[in-house]
This record gives structure tokens, sequence and C-alpha cells, in this order.
């Protein structure tokens, strides 16, 4: 679909930017790690020790818990920190998009979101949503879908539009937005692994 | 995963209970899911049990209190409700819908699966018959719990089946390392100190970054809970058969799922069944449990034992009468036994594992294990039917024979059944305790055991 | 012309579609994009009312409902032995082939294998007379049954005019032509039956022989008849199951038809993984080569559950037709009255008791009275018949219950389960004093022709022993067995060696999950005359004790697993050494 492939064009681009630093971050994480794990055996030598004389299986429990747990905060350190690394490559996309020029490509993508609302909505009499930047390219593209009909009111979103039935009673939202909040999942799995986390 | 969006609509006609009804609804599917947003912005999750003629009755999770029919709309989200598995879901805790409760993000999908499950094809199914010991004699003794198994535990209010539940688990962890082996934890409208306990006792053991928890307390939605264990099924499965893992779920407390399917059915209107509980409990609850079991040409097996509270101690209650006609077998806490401190309480007469005869004997515990648990559960029920009879006539009033039996029953119970909550038997000592019961007997008493095992393990005079 | 219509409504295995006059009721359609299949169950003006096989998650309205014309039926020739079902006749293994571990929708697969060739032999010629039912050859079908091809019944016959020779077809070749009226009908080696039709018979039979099922319970205490009816209640942990399995396994029919009707998966894996392993005991081939499996287990779609039954006794009567005495084991129909339930309850019906419709009756009286042992029709003569057995799980174990008093109506068998029974591993748990069977009498000639002369009086003692017992345990409850004088604390005695030696049966022993006709009759003469021996020893004057510590006592009880069906002298010899030792007791005076 030709606005998922732009968007994905846009990202890839930012992903491989940003790449080089978020690796570096993962790197930096890893060392964290390690302090950690290097940070957890002196108490577990502690705990050895205490509890040495409780019998060995008590020392195995306790060995096993501090190690289990000790990998575990290792483990959701490195998840947070790709989120933050996804992040990152999220925002910078966001960003782009939210500045990228209005002409040529744009107004092709804006037709295409249009198009799919209406078939969507099932109805051809609809009042259409965008906000005050890409006011002018939704004008313009309306003119192909007759009984459709821009509002005054302008929406807050990155680009792409809203669109309501005239009854009010159905709205199909297509704003960039919400389509990048809907591919967010398949998208972060495309990063991670990108990063060689995950699957 | 689709990527097509839905379209909201914003006609509600009819709020009741936890249903939403939806008018002029010109494309949604049966099951979809729902998202429903009021005007303040807030978002609840649903689905469509019934849509037709324009209109679609809705279900939310999270209920309706706050919701008005001007200030709601539901956006119809073109696909049924999924949840986003892979590895990274072990050591990880969920609320009752499957949304991170730990502070962690969103697991990085390896895939997106229908909650539902689709039902095991029966052919495909491989016959569980792989032990476990979990070292708790009464259950390896004497219901014994093989790997694919749906063994729940019939409890009563405070009694103590979450430290048996936590035991097992624990404990069934340690044997067999060589196996890949995770636990997956279900509360749904628990308490919070229960929760905790659980996920305490896994911790303790090292065993938390194995398990995946799902937590609806007591405190949480009540309509959620008819997610909760369908989330954590539907992570069982991919842990079992797509990664080979051997996965034991814990689903605490399935009475309070029951209660909140009813809450549904009443609010439709349906005609209920018995106490109040729609028809349909038995192929729900159904839909639930089968997804116990192994499969052919695959490495993992989805083990469940879920426990469910009595409501009064009534086993003839729908909700574990129902269970029962289900499960492989059930694991029953007695009120009487708990009353004298006896852990764990289990009354091993109404309890049975149905798969235990393929689990035992030769080759996975010893070849003796069917005879000798056989002539122990003829002994304890005789022993009962002795002590009851001693109640009315006294002592005196019994036989010499009689007597060998009350015996039988005190060593049972104090050196068999009871047991620390820290201690793991091997299924060998587990037997040596059984074979000292038996022995309490004359050998003309010895019925159901052949004589070569009466020659090899007998120690009575 | 077939209806097409489109979906209005969708609420779980329910669904409307309107544009449906052209619809007939009970006809199967194919249901949305998915192409699911669903039945027609009602039709209100141009609207159908359709259950749906297949899950309906994803449905909406404005998809196609397309009729196929047909009411639902299934396939019946060679090939159907040895399969595994689910409610419509699809096969498992097939629609494992299409879609793995997990059943998925819209699959499309023939019963059998079409293409597969059999070895067909002629029994007809050009010119014969035919008449529906007619056999028109034969088919080895498994090592144990021979299949014979029959004309369909709704046929209406004529003259031969083509046979082939004796040789190796498929499904789908013309094996023979009729003519009858200038009108030429092709015959293939199957035919297609609808399922909500009982298949016709030339006349019925009363049953007098006894469907021999090697559970000393039930051939000795409560047996069934060939052609007749047994019903099989109890609440979960009884043992119904095993119980069912037993009979599916040992009975002594050529065909066995299993229905695993809203039940447990594990359940029909186990049948699958055992019965090709176990040897019938009369021929000594596996089992599984007479043996039919239907499964809709609990998870599967609750309208193909309602299907399932009907699945099931059509393929019954298809081999009754053959000749063949076919036992059909339904569990459990608990289940199915609950998928009525649901159904109707989605249609909005008034309903009846808990919620059961006010035709739950009737169906269930349908259901039985497909029983029988019938003449079928067709030359040559054949007389088959169909046992059915329903196992009924009484919710809370109550047996007043709206589907287990209604069955009670409809069969003559009743197998009582006891929970108290079976808590104390008393298996199989069915209760003596509340259990009947209304054979009894008709069987006892066949009895006492082929095993003992003696057997109804020896079975009415053992059966007065037990009563006896019965009202003995009231004054034990309350005084205690010491107030008993020794002669009824004998009969206490007694009757526990009953229930040990000869009701209990061990169905994971090897030996004793079978027990012949023969061996029945010794172990129930064993114990009688045990009885009669002592009661004369306490008339002597030896003690109770005495008898109580008999040393033969272990082995009379362990009998049943330890001596073999065919070790028959082994038991008389115990019988010897029991009087021997009666002797030296009765010799021997012991103060009490």
């Amino acid at each position: 679909m030709a606005p998922n492939s732009t968007l994905e064009k846009s990202i890839d681009k930012i992903l491989k930017k940003t790449e080089k630093e978020i690796l570096l971050d993962l790197e930096n994480s890893s060392l964290d790690s390690k302090q950690t794990l290097d940070n957890s055996l002196p108490k577990l030598e502690q705990g050895f020790d205490k509890i040495i004389s409780d019998g060995n299986k008590e020392a195995n429990k306790i060995e096993k818990q501090i190690i289990g747990s000790s990998e575990l905060e290792v483990r959701n350190k490195q998840l947070l920190l790709l989120e933050e690394g996804v992040d990152k490559v999220f925002s910078k996309a966001l960003d782009q998009i939210a500045n990228a020029d209005r002409s040529g490509d744009y107004s092709n993508l804006i037709n295409t979101l249009l198009d799919e609302s209406t078939k969507i909505l099932g109805v051809t009499e609809v009042t259409v949503f965008t906000n005050a930047k890409d006011k002018d390219v939704v004008q313009s593209a309306l003119s192909k879908f007759s009984g459709a009909e821009l509002s005054s009111d302008t929406i807050d979103c990155l680009g792409g539009v809203i669109i309501k039935s005239k009854d009010g009673t159905m709205t199909f939202d297509n704003t960039i937005d919400t389509r990048i909040e809907r591919l967010k999942p398949l998208i972060r799995k495309e990063i991670a692994s990108k990063f060689g986390v995950g699957n | 995963m689709t990527t097509e969006g839905g379209v909201q609509y914003s006609k509600i006609a009819e709020i009741k209970g936890p249903l939403v009804v939806v008018d002029d609804v010109e494309n949604a599917a049966f099951d979809e899911l729902v998202e429903i947003e009021t005007n303040e912005g807030e978002r609840r999750l649903g689905k469509v049990l019934e849509v037709g003629n324009g209109k679609a009755i809705v279900q939310v999770f999270e209920g309706t209190t706050g919701l008005s029919i001007s200030g709601t709309n539901a956006k119809f989200v073109g696909k049924v409700m999924e949840m986003p598995v892979s590895k990274e879901v072990l050591g990880r805790v969920f609320d009752g819908l499957g949304r991170p409760k730990d502070g962690l993000p969103d697991p990085i999908a390896d895939k997106f699966v229908d909650i539902n499950g689709e039902p095991m094809n029966p052919e495909q199914r491989e016959y569980p018959k792989d032990f476990i010991q979990t070292g708790v004699s009464v259950i390896d003794g004497l219901m014994t719990l093989v790997r694919g198994q749906k063994l729940p535990i019939f409890s009563g209010s405070g009694m103590s089946h979450n430290l048996l539940a936590a035991q097992i688990a624990r404990q069934a962890s340690v044997v067999g390392t060589q196996d890949d082996f995770a636990v997956v934890f279900a509360a749904i409208g628990v308490q919070y100190s229960e929760a905790e306990y659980f996920r305490r006792s896994l911790e303790d053991s090292g065993a938390l970054k194995r398990s995946v928890l799902f937590l609806n307390t007591a405190d949480d939605p009540a309509i959620e809970r008819i997610i909760t264990p369908r989330v954590a099924l539907t992570v069982a499965e991919y842990l079992a058969f797509d990664l080979g893992i051997h996965v034991l779920v814990v689903m605490t407390d399935m009475t309070n799922y029951a209660e909140a399917l009813r809450e549904i059915s009443a609010a439709r209107e349906e005609v209920p069944g018995r106490k109040g509980y729609p028809g349909y409990l038995y192929t729900d609850l159904s839909t639930i449990y089968e997804r116990a079991g192994k499969l052919q040409g695959r490495k993992g097996s989805v083990t469940q034992v879920p426990i469910l509270s009595m409501p009064s101690d009534d086993i003839t209650h729908p909700i574990p009468d129902l269970t029962g006609y289900i499960t492989e077998g059930q694991v029953v806490v007695g009120r009487d036994l708990f009353r004298q401190g006896i852990y764990p309480p289990i009354n091993i007469l109404m309890s049975l594992s149905r798969l235990m005869k393929d689990g035992i004997g030769e080759g996975s515990t010893r070849e003796d294990h069917s005879e000798v648990a056989n002539q122990v559960y003829d002994a304890y029920s005789r022993a009962q039917e002795v002590r009851a009879l001693a109640g009315i006539v006294g002592k005196a009033g019994l036989t010499e024979i009689d007597l060998k039996y009350m015996d039988v029953g005190d060593v049972f119970e104090k050196e068999f059944l009871s047991q620390a909550t820290d201690e793991n038997r091997t299924i060998e000592e587990t037997l040596g305790i059984l074979w000292k019961i038996v022995s309490q007997l004359p050998k003309n008493e010895i019925t159901k055991i052949k004589d070569k095992f009466v020659d090899q393990y007998y120690k009575g005079k | 012309m077939a209806a097409q219509g489109k979906i209005v409504w969708v609420s779980g295995p329910a669904v409307r579609a309107d544009g449906m006059s052209d619809a007939k009721m009970y006809e199967t359609v194919s249901v949305g994009n998915a192409k699911l299949i669903g039945e027609v169950i009602r039709l209100t003006g141009d609207v159908a009312f359709i259950q749906v096989y297949e899950s309906t998650s994803g449905l909406k309205p404005g998809e196609p409902v397309v009729g196929t014309g047909n009411p639902l039926s299934v396939l019946l020739g060679p090939g159907i032995i040895g399969q595994l079902y689910d409610g419509i006749q699809r096969p498992l293994k097939e629609l494992s082939k299409q879609s793995g571990s997990f059943i998925g929708r819209g699959i499309v697969t023939t019963p059998v294998d079409m293409t597969k060739k059999w070895h067909f032999v002629p029994t007809v010629s050009v010119g014969d007379e035919v008449t529906g039912g007619n056999v028109l050859g034969t088919v080895q079908e498994t090592d144990l049954i021979e299949h014979s091809i029959m004309i369909p019944p709704d046929h209406k016959g004529g003259k031969i005019t083509n046979i082939v020779s004796e040789g190796d077809y498929d499904l789908e070749t013309e094996i023979a032509t009729s003519e009858k009226d200038g009108e030429t009908i092709s015959l293939k080696m199957y035919h297609k039956w609808p399922v909500r039709k009982p298949r016709p018979y030339k006349s019925r039979y009363d049953p007098t022989v006894p469907l021999l099922t090697g559970q000393r319970v039930i051939d000795t205490f409560f047996p069934i008849a060939k052609g007749g009816t047994g019903s099989i209640p109890g609440a979960f942990g009884t043992g119904k199951t095993v119980t069912l399995h037993q009979i599916a396994k040992w009975a002594d029919s050529q065909v066995v038809v299993y229905i695993g009707c809203g039940e447990r998966g594990n359940e029909m894996t186990e049948v699958l993984v055992e019965f090709p392993h176990l040897k019938d005991p009369r021929s000594g081939k596996p089992l599984m080569d007479r043996t039919v499996l239907v499964a809709n287990t609990s998870n599967m779609p609750v309208a193909a559950r309602e299907a399932s039954i009907y699945t099931g006794v059509t393929i019954a009567e298809y081999y009754r037709d053959m000749g063949k005495d076919v036992v059909l084991v339904a569990d459990s129909t608990s289940r199915w009255a609950e998928s009525l339930r649901e159904m109707s309850g989605r249609l909005e019906e008034m309903p009846a008791e808990e919620g059961y419709p006010s035709y739950l009756a009737s169906r269930l009286a349908e259901f039985y009275e497909r029983a029988g042992r019938v003449r079928a029709i067709g030359s040559p003569d054949r007389d088959g018949s169909v046992t059915l057995i329903g196992a009924v799980s009484p919710s809370g174990g109550d047996f007043t219950e709206p589907v287990t008093t209604h069955t009670m109506r409809f069969i003559k068998t009743f197998w009582a389960l006891d929970a108290k029974l079976a808590y104390s591993r008393h298996y199989p748990s069915i209760n003596w004093m509340n259990s009947y069977s209304g054979y009894l009498a008709d069987i006892a000639k066949w009895w006492s022709e082929n095993i003992d002369k003696d057997w109804f009086e020896t079975r009415s003692e053992v059966y007065g022993i037990l009563q006896r017992e019965d009202t003995l345990k009231e004054i034990v409850r309350l005084l205690g067995p010491e107030a008993l004088p020794d002669e009824e604390k004998l009969i206490l005695e007694v009757a526990r060696m009953v229930k040990i030696g000869l009701l209990q049966q061990n169905s994971f022993d090897d030996v004793d999950t079978f027990c012949s006709p023969e061996k029945q009759f010794k172990l129930m003469k064993l114990l009688v005359d045990f009885y009669n021996q002592g009661q004369q020893a306490i008339k002597a004057g030896t003690s109770l004790v005495d008898i109580r510590t008999m040393s033969i006592i272990p082995s009379l009880l362990k009998a049943r697993m330890d001596i073999k069906d065919d070790e028959m002298p082994k038991l008389d010899q115990l019988e010897k050494e029991m009087q021997e030792q009666f002797k030296s007791i009765t010799g021997v005076k012991v103060s009490n």
C-alpha cells in the first residue's frame, strides 16, 4: 500500500542514521549488565557465607534466586534500552513526516487515504478533517470526491485525514498518527530484529 | 495482523451491565475486537457477541461504568483479539488482558495469536503419559500428574490450595531439568496477596525468569476475567508448541471466571441453566481446559492445574461439576483434614487422576505402583467406614480387623499425607510409605496386589 | 434451484440469512466467504435460521449463503472402518493434513478415499430382479469386515442390466446398472443417506441374545441384548468412560461405532492409540479393524456435536443392513442434549425444564428407537442389530434431572454409576441396588442353554445375598457388626467377597479386563458354594473367625486376576480346596 511504503522508506532512512547510535547504547547497556552481574557476585558470596551452615539445599535455593533475579534484571534493562532505541527511531520518523514537503508524493498519499476511507465507510456524503498545514493539499484532492466536504475545523495531527459521515454516526481515522500507531508493533519488530533482538 | 483501521460508530443504542449495543453498524464481524472510546479519550476494549440487522452487541471487558449514550464511540478494529507472543514474555508480568503490568514495554512480537485458539485435532494429540514428579506424596503416589494433563484443585474458601499449587509449580520445575520448563500463572479475580504469594514463591525458587504472570486481581474489572485464562493459554501454547517448552499453567480462581460469564449471560437475558449459569457453561469451560495437551511431532506440552473454590464446599455446584466432567481428574481439598491442621489436606477418596494409569508403572515409576495405590485407596476407604462406626458403637464394638484399619488411617494421614511445604519427596520415598501403610494389614486383607509384589515389598507380620 | 442468500445476523453458531425462500428444512448450506458448513433448522418467510458446524468467528452480515440442495448426509461405502470422523463425517486425519495440529475452517474433504481400489466380488448377475437394499457384491474392507455393497434403500428396484466382473475398482467406478420402466440407474460401491432419516428394514425381532461384554456386573447381573438399549448415567469420576471403553473393546459385536460427543479430546486419542494394539478376544485381530470413531470433542463447534449422534447411528444402521451386529456407544448424550439446548436458546424458543427445549424427550425417543435387531430389506436375507448405549452426565450426579429422567423412559438397561462406590475404588462403580435390566428374563434362556442350566438360580442366590446385606448394613450402622448373629455376619462377609471377587473388575489388568461367560459363571458359583458351606459350618458350630481366616479366601478373591479364561480347571481345583478347608475347620472345635 502506498502510504505504508512511503512511511517505511522514511523509517528506513532514519534507521540507518540511528543504528550506530543505538548499537552504541546497547553495548553500553551490555557493559552495564556485566557490571550488575559483577556487583551481584559479592552479594552471592555473602549469601553463601551466611547460610552455608543451614545446608546445601538452602544455599542452592538462594543461589538460584539471586542469579535468577539478576539475570532477569539484566534482561529487563535490555528491553527498556531497546524500547528507547525504538522510540528514538519513531520520534525522528514522526518529526520528519511532520516537516515533510507537502507537494508531489504527499498529495498522492492524501489521495490514497481519502479513497480508502470513503470505501471503508461505504458512503460518499462525508466531512473531512485535517490539520492546518494539510488543508490546501486536501482541498485540492477533494475535487475527485463528490459529496465530500472539508470541515473548517482543523485537527491536531501529523498529517492525513479523519472522515466522518455527514449524519455523524460513523468516523474513520486515517491520520498518519493512527496509521503509525497501528503499524507500531510490526515496525518495532523490524527495528528490533535489525538490532539483533527478538526472533 | 491486519493493518486496516476500523470504523468508529457513535450511535449507542443501549448500555446495560457489561454490554453496549451499537446502532447503524454496517461493517462488523462476529467476535471482532472493539475499542470503546469516551469523549474524554479513555479507551476500553470489548468484543462483538452478536451482530446483525444494523446492530452490534459489544461486551466491554473493563465494564461500562462511566460510559454514556452520547459520549461513547465504538471502533470495530477488523480483527479478533490477539496476544503478541515471543520468547521474551518469560519473566514478564501482564494484566488480565495481556498488557504489560511491570513497567516494561510491550513484548516485541514473534507473532500475534488469536487468544481464542483453535481446537486441537484429536487425531493429532499425543496421549499424555510422562510422569511429572511433584514431590508431593499424595499426588505422586495416588493421583499422579502427567505432562499434558488438566488436573484441577477443587478447594473451598480459606483453605491451603495456593500453598499446594505453588509447591507443585516449584518442585515440578526442578525434576527433569534437561527439558525446558516454564510456569504460566493466571490470577483470575483473586486477592492481591494470593497473587503476590505465588509470585514470591516462584522468585524464591529462581523460577521467575521462566514464568509468565497474568494478574487480574479482585479489584480489577470483572469482565476482563473472561480474557485472562485465554491470553495465558495463548502464551502457554506458544511456549509449548512453538518453542518446545513444557509449560505448567496454574489458573486461580476459575469460580471467578464462571461468575463473570454468568454476569454477561444475565445481561443478555439468556435462559439460564442451573443456578443462573448459562447453559453453555460446559462448552465454554471446555474451550479453556481442552487447551491442555501434547501434540504429535512437537516437543512441548501444556499441563493445566486450574484452581477453583467450591461455593459452600459443594462439589455438585455447577462450576466444579462441569469442570470435573471436562478435566482429567480432580484433586479435592477436604475441610475436615484442613481443620485438623493437615497439609496438604487432600481428600483422596474424592480425588482422582484419570491419566495416572498410563503415567505410572514399570519404566516411569515402579511396576507395583498401581496395585499398591489401589490397595491403599481401598484400605483408607475402609478406615473411614470404621472410624464412622467407632463414632457410634465405640471401639469396643469393633472387630480386630477393624482396629487394624483404624491404624491404617492414622499412619496414612500422619506419615503419608502430611508433608512440609518445602519437602520434596522422591517417588521411591512415596512408594515406601505406601507399602508401610499396607504392611499395617494382615496378608489376608491384601486383595488387590499380586503375590509377587507382596513377597517383595510387604513388611507386615 | 439452490438458494442464494445473505447473512443478516450472527451470534455464535447461529446465523440468520435472508433471500433464502428456496431453501429446504435441514438442507446443508455454505455460509460466508469462508464457506463454512451449516444446516437450515428453521424457515420464516425468506429468512433461514442456520446452525453452523464450524467456528463463526469473523463472520459478517452481508456475506453470502448458498444452498447445496441436499440434506445433511453421510457417505456409506468401504473405507469407513478404522476412521476417526468429526461430527459431520470429515476424517480428522485429512483435516490435519490440510490445517495441521489444530482444526481449521472451511476445509473440504471426502469421508473416504475415493481413489482407493477395493477388490469387488459380485453376487448378482445380469437379469436379476433387485430392490432397494439388495446386495450387489462384497468387498473385504478389513481383516474382520466383509463389506456388502448394497443398492441404496430408496432405489425403486428393477433388473440388473450390467454388472462388472470380479476385480479392483475405486468408489467412483460404475459397478452395475439397473433398469426399470426404461430408466437406467447407475450404481457405485457407495451411496449417500440423510442422517436424520432412519434406514428402512423389513421386520423387527425381539432382542433375546445377550450382547456379551466380558464385564461381570453387566453380563451376569444387568445384561443387555443385541439390538437393545442401555444407558449409563454417572457423576464425573464414576468411571463412565472407562466402562464404555470396556464395552467398545470387548463386546461380541462385529462392528463398534464409538461417538465422543462433547467429551475430552484425549479420550479419543486414547482409543486411537490403544485399539490398534488390542486384539479382539474372539478373532485375534486388532480391534481397530472393526471400529469407527466419531469425535466431536467439547471444544469443537457445538452444532456439529448435535449432528455427530445422527452421523454415528446412520453408519451403524448401514453395517446392520449387511447383517452385522453393531454396538453404538455415545459418550455423552447429555452433551448432545446441551447442544440442542444451546441452539434452542439462540432460536429463542420457549424452554421447558432447566432450559432444555420441549422436544428433548421426543428427540431422545427417536434416537433410541433406531436400535433393534432386524431383517434387512433386499436379498439375500440378512439379520443384523444395532445396540445403542448412551452415557448420561447428570449435572451434580442428580438422576432426577431432565436428560436422565427422559432417557430412562426409552431404554431397558440402566447401569447406575455410584459416586460412593467410585470414591472407595469399587470399579466398575455400577450400583447393584439401583441398576436394572429389562432383558434378564429373555436372556436367561441363552445362558441356561449355552453356559449352565443353573445360571438363573445361581445369579438369583448371589443377588439375594447382596440384597440381604443392604438391609443388614442399616443395623450395623446403628449397632455395630457385633450385634449380629454369626449367620448374618457371614452374609456381610460373603457380600464383601462378592463385591471384591465378582462385581469389581480391574480394566487395567491384563487378565481381569475381559471375563468369559464360563468364567463369570464359575466365579459366581464358587462364591455361592462358599456361602452355603459357610452357613452349614456355622450351623455345625464352627466359629465365624475360623471361616474368616480361611487361607482360601484371598485366592478366591484374586481368582479373577490370577486365573485366565483358558485355565478353567484351576477354578475347579479351587473349589476342591475350598471344600477341604471347610471340612478341616468343621472337624476342629475352636472356642470363640
